[in-house]
């Protein structure tokens, strides 16, 4: 049946999928209007502040606070032998390790929380904190991780002592928290004796920061007349809040309300649980007024969630046409002090296993060690799904590899081993199935867009100059939306997610659901499946995220989840309502069920249109006039359970030209191709990739927490830790293809991180590319101009 | 963190009087920018501080001392000092070996080496500027040093140098400090003959 052009009408009206519909989140944030939590203000409120170690590791020998308790204005300084009576001078990390809220008897890193300091106002915190004295010894610091595992390596955690085995099963040193490996070790083994090529590369994906706008932080308030606890909290997961608050406290998980207000980006960092929230929250419920915890920039890229710290080791065997035969890879992992990882509970090393990237890899098998070091905890998803971008940078740097030793062109070796559209859905050697991609098409595409041939030609022309000039390909794919409860929980609570819609009588709708937005476009998006799937205008639909008192259950926003798990639960409810919606249509028709079809905002009788109900109708008639049996009101509720991940994937091509005098890089052309399915909002993609991009160059061209030997962080400063600005960033190009999610109710996948996890290994790509001619096959990120600078004194052509 | 500063200060004056500076524990922190002996604990162990002052912003620096060793026969001092800042951020650790050598024509110079160890808010912050502060801290020192033996002498160089002494500042000034690396890093760019650096 053809569309009308009043069919067409209808639907632009409703402003749908598809649609680039402006923002409903901006008109408040750039009248600075927005409501974060540093703008909770609440009767009575009380600030607090925490006493940090400046050693790396030493033992306390005394906390003397009665100079700073002595302060007029200061309510309380708690240390843990405040917090031992309460059982929460410890407490339960994600990945089921423990962590110190407040150091217990030693220091594991430098700017550990050792003392909280409870004052009337933020300036007379932090001058108590300068009261608090600490007496410590200092103990020997480990800081490389390769180093962990030691005969006579320091020990770290003595609370684990005698226990050799973790969460994740055996543990084989002191400062060993676990192994993880995956795939046929020794098939792989004899793939590798017996291949005719192998390549071999080791690589450090350094200690980054995802380094919000906004820092971490807490209103916490409990109420000792209701016995009602209230948090405001930068969380990207608040319902897990409250369930672990609830764990942690013994307070009734119904006695808890935790709410998300506009959060200032997130980006894995506020997926954890930290030692201010829970020291604001004892200190509400001892105190019994409420406290508020807000980390400063400092704080915030010493101390809470850093992102990657894996030591990479890549092989590849193939034959001598470049078809791989088999992958191999062993990592060294650094999770800092406590293993807080952020991961699915049975992943400690995440989705890493979607390491054999777009390639049809036969054999492979990956190993992974966690080892503990005197650093913060962490290694969250920065902008990506579980680990995927460790993955995606190993193999997509190990391809790049095989394809100079081989002497082959870096696009062909990709199309010699893609995945083939016809293979989907394909089960890959590590044990996931992806669900759909033309990896081909991408690729053909992005080369043609660019002209390939005529930049290689150019390249050519540029080193017989002596010019470095480089050209980076990444063609990857992502795991995403976490995930199917049979595989995937935390705290053994299953990764689905949730929405409830319910639509108003006089047509208009309001909806919840269990993810929260934190920049992403949520209120935006969320609208406008609901306007395709149930015929609303999506002006009309209020959506409504981060209170746990009125959203269902859900696990929150992090590692591309909440289109592919929220957005399906959002049209699957939409769903339920318009199956009620069409047999309340039927019996304002008088017809059968059957004889009415779907179109655009209304049922119609088949063969019969102008005989038709709108939604809008209907949803009036579902308060007063409702066939036989079928109870008042039009909402529904659902939580679903995605069968598989979605698997987004890109093909992305990066030009620069390094000046040699100087190692300054300038990106002369970057082009990303994303396919993630059904697209809801075009332009919402587009910023959304922008933004992606924009980190992905931040964390490949400058991001690096630096440590010293002695456990010192240099660079936690916005002087030192890269942020680009619009002055470094450079211009994007961006296009698509759409291959939908054949699983998913509307086809979508997921799309904010694949920028970020394509672009980086593009990034070094293209760096390496540049001097590939000298033999360089590898060069560790960030490619700032200093270590560009070295690379090209290394290579012998600074005097050229 | 760590920072290892090798040091020769010429001196004009007899390696006697300059040893008679060397060998005393509160002259040689009188040389100190900032810094002073505040306590004897015995005859080897002292306490002491050091101020530092940045436009506003005051930082203290407490501290011990130990002598291990000072020998009149080589002139030598060897010392070490332990010393945390007052607000419990950051903490300082100086192993500091020092000679008088006699030199042609009746002179001497004061040959010095340390190891200075930071931790906390002062090595994230203040790495970058370290043998920065370090060439000051020891050029306002090798200054000092020089003028306190001078002061020994006779004469009118001597007296002059005794008022010197009298006038300088008690605390080292952030500032100017700042002002005098900045100084120093245009004249090594340029070329410039005076440079802390050869």
């Amino acid at each position: 049946m053809s569309t009308t052009a009043d069919q067409i009408e209808r639907t632009d009206k409703l402003q749908g999928m598809g649609c680039s519909r402006k923002r409903k989140e901006d008109p408040r944030f750039i009248q600075g209007k927005g409501n974060y939590v540093d703008d909770i203000k609440m009767p009575g409120m009380l600030h607090l502040d925490a006493v940090r170690s400046p050693y790396a590791h030493a033992r306390i020998k005394s906390i003397n606070k009665e100079r700073a308790l002595a302060l007029p204005g200061v309510h309380a300084v708690l240390t843990a032998e405040d917090l031992k009576p309460l059982n929460l001078h410890w407490m339960p990390t994600l990945a089921g390790d423990m962590q110190a809220v407040l150091a217990d008897e030693k220091v594991h890193f430098q700017m550990q929380e050792v003392a909280v300091v409870v004052a009337e106002d933020r300036y007379i915190a932090a001058d108590a904190v300068d009261m608090v004295e600490v007496e410590y010894e200092e103990l020997p610091v480990l800081v490389d991780a390769h180093k962990a595992m030691d005969s006579d390596a320091p020990v770290l955690r003595e609370d684990l002592a005698g226990k050799d085995e973790g969460a994740h099963g055996k543990r084989l040193h002191h400062n060993h928290i676990f192994t993880w490996d995956v795939g046929d070790k020794d098939d792989t083994d004899r793939v590798f004796d017996t291949a005719e090529v192998t390549v071999n590369e080791q690589m450090t994906y350094q200690r980054v920061h995802p380094s919000p706008l906004e820092t971490c932080g807490c209103v916490a308030s409990f109420d000792k007349i209701k016995g009602t606890l209230t948090v405001y909290i930068t969380s990207q997961a608040p319902h897990v809040v409250r369930t672990v608050v609830s764990m942690l406290s013994g307070i009734a998980e119904s006695k808890i309300r935790v709410i998300s207000p506009d959060i200032g980006g997130g980006f894995g960092n506020k997926v954890g649980i930290y030692p201010g929230y829970v020291a604001s929250i004892v200190a509400s419920i001892v105190l019994g007024r409420p406290v508020k915890w807000v980390e400063d920039r400092i704080e915030n890229l010493s101390t809470t969630a850093f992102a990657r710290d894996y030591h990479m080791t890549g092989e590849l065997a193939a034959d001598p046409d470049g078809k791989i035969k088999a992958l191999r890879v062993n990592v060294i992992a650094d999770h800092g002090a406590f293993d807080a990882c952020a991961d699915p509970t049975k992943f400690p090393a995440g989705l890493f296993s979607i390491v054999t990237g777009s390639y049809d890899i036969p054999t492979a098998y990956a190993r992974v060690d966690g080892v503990y070091t005197n650093k913060a905890p962490g290694g969250v998803a920065y902008r990506c799904s579980f680990r995927v971008t460790e993955a995606v940078y190993l193999v997509e740097r190990m391809i790049d590899v095989l394809a100079q030793k081989l002497d082959l062109d870096k696009a062909e070796i990709r199309f010699r081993n893609f995945i083939q559209k016809s293979q989907f859905p394909y089960q890959s050697a590590l044990g996931w199935e992806y669900d759909s991609g033309d990896y081909d098409t991408a690729l053909k595409k992005v080369l043609e867009a660019v002209d390939y041939e005529g930049l290689r030609r150019e390249q050519a022309e540029k080193r017989a100059r002596g010019e470095l000039m480089g050209i980076g390909i990444c063609t990857f794919t992502e795991i995403v939306g976490a995930g199917p409860t049979r595989n995937c929980d935390i705290l053994g609570i299953g990764m689905f997610d949730s929405a409830e819609i319910r639509v108003h009588p006089t047509g208009s709708a309001m909806a919840r659901m269990g993810t929260i937005t934190q920049g992403q476009g949520h209120q935006t998006t969320y609208a406008q499946i609901i306007a395709s799937e149930l015929g609303l205008p999506s002006e009309d639909i209020q959506i409504e995220e981060g209170d746990t008192d009125t959203a269902p259950y859900g696990l929150g926003t992090y590692g591309s989840r909440s289109t592919p798990v929220g957005g399906a639960a959002t049209a699957n409810a939409a769903r339920k309502i318009r199956a009620k919606a069409q047999k309340i249509a039927a019996h304002l028709l008088e017809v059968s069920e059957d004889d009415l079809e779907w179109d655009v905002d209304q049922f119609r009788v088949k063969g019969s249109p102008d005989q038709a109900k709108t939604m809008k109708e209907i949803a009036f008639a579902a308060y007063n006039n409702l066939p036989e049996g079928v109870e008042p009101g039009l909402e529904a509720v659902d939580y679903y359970d995605p069968p598989n991940f979605t698997y987004p994937f890109g093909a992305y091509l990066c030009v620069l030209d390094i000046d040699k005098g100087t190692g300054e890089t300038s990106v002369r052309r970057f082009y990303a191709l994303d396919d993630c399915g059904t697209r809801i909002n075009p332009m919402i993609i587009e910023g959304q990739i922008h933004g992606g991009l924009t980190e992905g160059f931040a964390v490949a061209m400058g991001q690096q927490l630096v440590f010293d030997e002695g456990g010192n962080i240099l660079g936690n400063t916005l002087m030192d830790y890269f942020v680009p600005t619009a002055v470094e960033t450079p211009v994007w190009e961006t296009d698509y293809t759409v291959t939908p999610s054949p699983h998913h109710p509307i086809g979508a996948k997921g799309v904010a991180e694949s920028p970020h996890v394509g672009s980086i290994p593009c990034f070094t790509n293209a760096m390496v590319d540049a001097f590939s001619h000298l033999g360089v096959t590898h060069m560790n990120m960030p490619h700032s101009a200093y270590n560009v600078w070295k690379q090209i004194r290394a290579s012998g052509i600074d005097k050229s | 963190m760590q920072v290892k500063i090798d040091r020769v200060i010429p001196i004009d004056g007899p390696a006697s009087s300059a040893w008679q500076v060397l060998s005393s524990i509160t002259e040689v922190a009188g040389c100190m920018p900032g810094a002073e002996i505040t306590e004897q604990l015995d005859k080897s162990n002292y306490k002491g501080q050091v101020k530092v002052k940045a436009g506003p912003a005051t930082a203290q620096f407490k501290g011990d001392l130990e002598i291990k060793r000072l020998d009149a026969a080589s002139r030598e001092l060897h010392l070490v000092g332990k010393g945390a800042d007052t607000k419990g951020s950051s903490n300082a650790v100086m192993d500091l070996t020092a000679n008088i050598r006699e030199t042609d024509g009746g002179g001497c110079e004061l040959v010095g080496a340390a190891e200075v160890t930071v931790n906390g808010k002062i090595a994230s912050l203040g790495g970058r500027l370290m043998t920065s502060v370090s060439d000051q801290v020891l050029k306002q020192f090798g200054d000092n040093f020089a003028t306190k033996v001078l002061a020994l002498g006779e004469g009118a160089e001597a007296e002059a140098a005794a008022t010197k002494l009298e006038e300088q500042p008690k605390e080292v000034n952030g500032l100017a400090f700042l002002w005098a690396m900045v100084v120093d890093f245009f004249k090594r760019l340029f070329g410039g003959k005076t440079g802390t650096t050869p």
